[in-house]
């Protein structure tokens, strides 16, 4: 038999606990269904991309035979070359996706209360417009016999139509169209916070707003900004639809060899998951190193 | 007076910028609606306004069976995953929740991936269990990404619950069922109806996973759409893109209207 709670304090703490163990229960019903979702959609298929990156592949299937096969091949300069397109395709996407959305966010932030959901809304209705849509109206609007080319061409700018479909600029062009929202979101969320007294202290007290620029606005906005790049560079490493529809099989991004790995025949789905699994690690790396080198900022701002 | 100058100059270059990328987002869309009336078989010039490729679309057999497929994923994946994120966030509130990290890690880590790993992943574990793709193996996807997001938003709108309300109700002897259906819901449901209304529109775009779980004779319009243009066939996507597009805008408004009508009936 347990002793008795010698003071009420006592009692009191125990009934409390008791109270937070049927809470801590209620939480645990609560969120099993989604939990038990993720578990199952979630992380068993990553395991199952694993299991495959390390079998054999057949022409419609895989054989249940282990092989390295898969990363050997991965490693080699036909695919680090993908690898590294795919990396120099998200780097320009978002550095252009920033410093376009920035002054835009800039602007948005600093316009009147009223204005700004009318701005807010003009960004957010291409956002919300269909992917697919889109891509597909640059292809109208760049293609050869295309509304760009015949404008430029009565205008007597060019002579003959500029080929920019299927070209590698087409894909950034199009790449920067399509996550410039997911940029400009984060921006205007820390920009509309930002105390702008601060920049007119700043200029009275004699700083010129280049300066103003970078040591208070720029340095208050860096969450925007490492969350507006985030958003935009782990989307443009798996690109596939965009290089699919507006590039050329000259260049070939990541995405676009994963997708023909598992979709083509003869499909090879270790290489598949052997590409896929790469390409998870280096985005893994670099969300690390983005919340380092963010932590490191902010901590020594705290200081 | 120097210094105005250069901050007129900086506001010029702000507006300057805006105008431009308003100029960037909207002149495909623009030029896209306008050549969906163009008489014309190919897209180059303008051959006289006309209507027939409406028609065209309405007696194509192929994009309604796609229109019906989108539309009924979105239903069930926004209804399913709705009511995870309604549980979850409501589970999620307890600060001591023991199982806390481990849930909003599985939540938050699907939002960093690039879309087309869960498109892979899953498309082996569909091979892996002999499972035939068609319409569940898509519904399943959709709830899957769906998830994270209705989560968050849901759980958002709740962090900056006032529950002084709560509190208020269970001092005046309110029972637990009575105080969730008449005070926490109605206040939850701006975050549920956004939640909602962003798992459908996400649902409505998805082509990658799609891609990878569909599998034939199940298609969605997106689908549909990109194995048309990859065929070269085109002259019906331009209309359905204008549809598509005159949806997405009767959504935004009507998000308006709701929020507007929510918070004045609060």
């Amino acid at each position: 038999m347990s002793k008795e709670p010698r003071t009420d304090w006592q009692r009191q703490q125990k009934q409390l606990s008791k109270q937070q163990k049927s809470r801590n229960l209620a939480s645990w019903a609560l969120t099993a269904p989604a939990l038990l979702w993720l578990i199952v959609f979630f992380l068993v298929p990553y395991l199952i991309v694993v299991i495959y990156s390390f079998l054999t592949p057949d022409i419609y299937d895989v054989k249940f035979e282990f092989s390295m096969d898969a990363y050997r091949q991965a490693f080699n300069p036909d695919y680090l070359r993908t690898l590294f397109q795919s990396f120099k395709l998200a780097t320009f996407t978002t550095l252009l996706c920033l410093l376009l959305g920035f002054p835009v966010a800039y602007f948005i932030a600093r316009a009147k209360d009223k204005t700004k959901n009318t701005l807010l809304v003009f960004i957010i209705i291409p956002f919300w417009t269909n992917l697919i849509i889109r891509i597909f109206s640059w292809r109208i609007f760049l293609a050869y016999n295309g509304v760009l080319n015949d404008v430029l061409m009565n205008i007597g700018l060019i002579s003959q139509p500029l080929e920019i479909m299927r070209t590698d600029m087409a894909v950034i062009l199009v790449m920067v169209y399509v996550y410039l929202p997911y940029m400009i979101l984060p921006l205007y969320s820390v920009l509309e916070k930002l105390d702008f007294t601060l920049l007119q202290a700043a200029m009275d007290l004699g700083a010129s707003e280049v300066k103003a620029f970078f040591s208070i606005t720029l340095p208050l906005s860096i969450e925007g900004i490492f969350a507006g790049s985030l958003l935009v560079f782990i989307p443009a490493l798996g690109a596939y639809l965009i290089p699919q529809l507006v590039g050329n099989q000259r260049t070939l991004y990541l995405g676009q060899v994963i997708t023909y790995k598992i979709k083509n025949i003869p499909r090879n789905w270790p290489m598949a998951s052997a590409l896929s699994l790469t390409l998870l690690f280096f985005v893994a790396i670099m969300l690390i190193l983005l919340f380092t080198l963010y932590r490191h900022r902010r901590n020594r701002g705290h200081a | 007076m120097k210094r105005m100058s250069i901050a007129r100059f900086y506001k010029g270059m702000n507006l300057t910028a805006f105008s431009l990328v308003m100029v960037f987002l909207y002149i495909p869309i623009l030029i896209l609606v306008i050549f969906s009336f163009n008489d014309a078989k190919i897209i180059t010039g303008w051959r006289g306004f006309t209507l027939k490729y409406y028609e065209q679309l309405w007696h194509n057999d192929a994009i309604k069976d796609a229109f019906r497929n989108t539309m009924l994923i979105a239903g069930l994946s926004t209804l399913i995953s709705t009511v995870f994120g309604i549980l979850t966030a409501l589970g999620m509130e307890n600060k001591n929740f023991s199982g806390r990290r481990l849930i909003s890690g599985l939540i938050y880590v699907p939002l960093v991936i690039p879309d087309i790993l869960m498109g892979v992943s899953l498309a082996l574990l569909f091979n892996f269990t002999r499972v035939n793709t068609g319409m569940i193996t898509v519904l399943i996807a959709h709830i899957t990404f769906c998830i994270s997001y209705t989560v968050i938003v849901i759980q958002s709108r709740l962090e900056g619950f006032d529950y002084s309300l709560v509190e208020a109700a269970m001092d005046l002897g309110a029972k637990p069922a009575v105080i969730f259906w008449k005070v926490k819901f109605p206040l939850m449901l701006p975050g549920i109806i956004a939640a909602a209304l962003l798992a459908f529109t996400l649902s409505i775009d998805d082509f990658i996973i799609t891609f990878f779980t569909s599998g034939r004779g199940f298609d969605t319009l997106p689908i549909y759409v990109e194995g048309t243009i990859r065929r070269g066939t085109i002259t019906t996507i331009n209309s359905l893109s204008t549809i598509m597009i005159g949806f997405t805008l009767f959504l935004v408004v009507i998000t308006k209207r709701i929020r507007k009508v929510l918070i004045s009936s609060m």
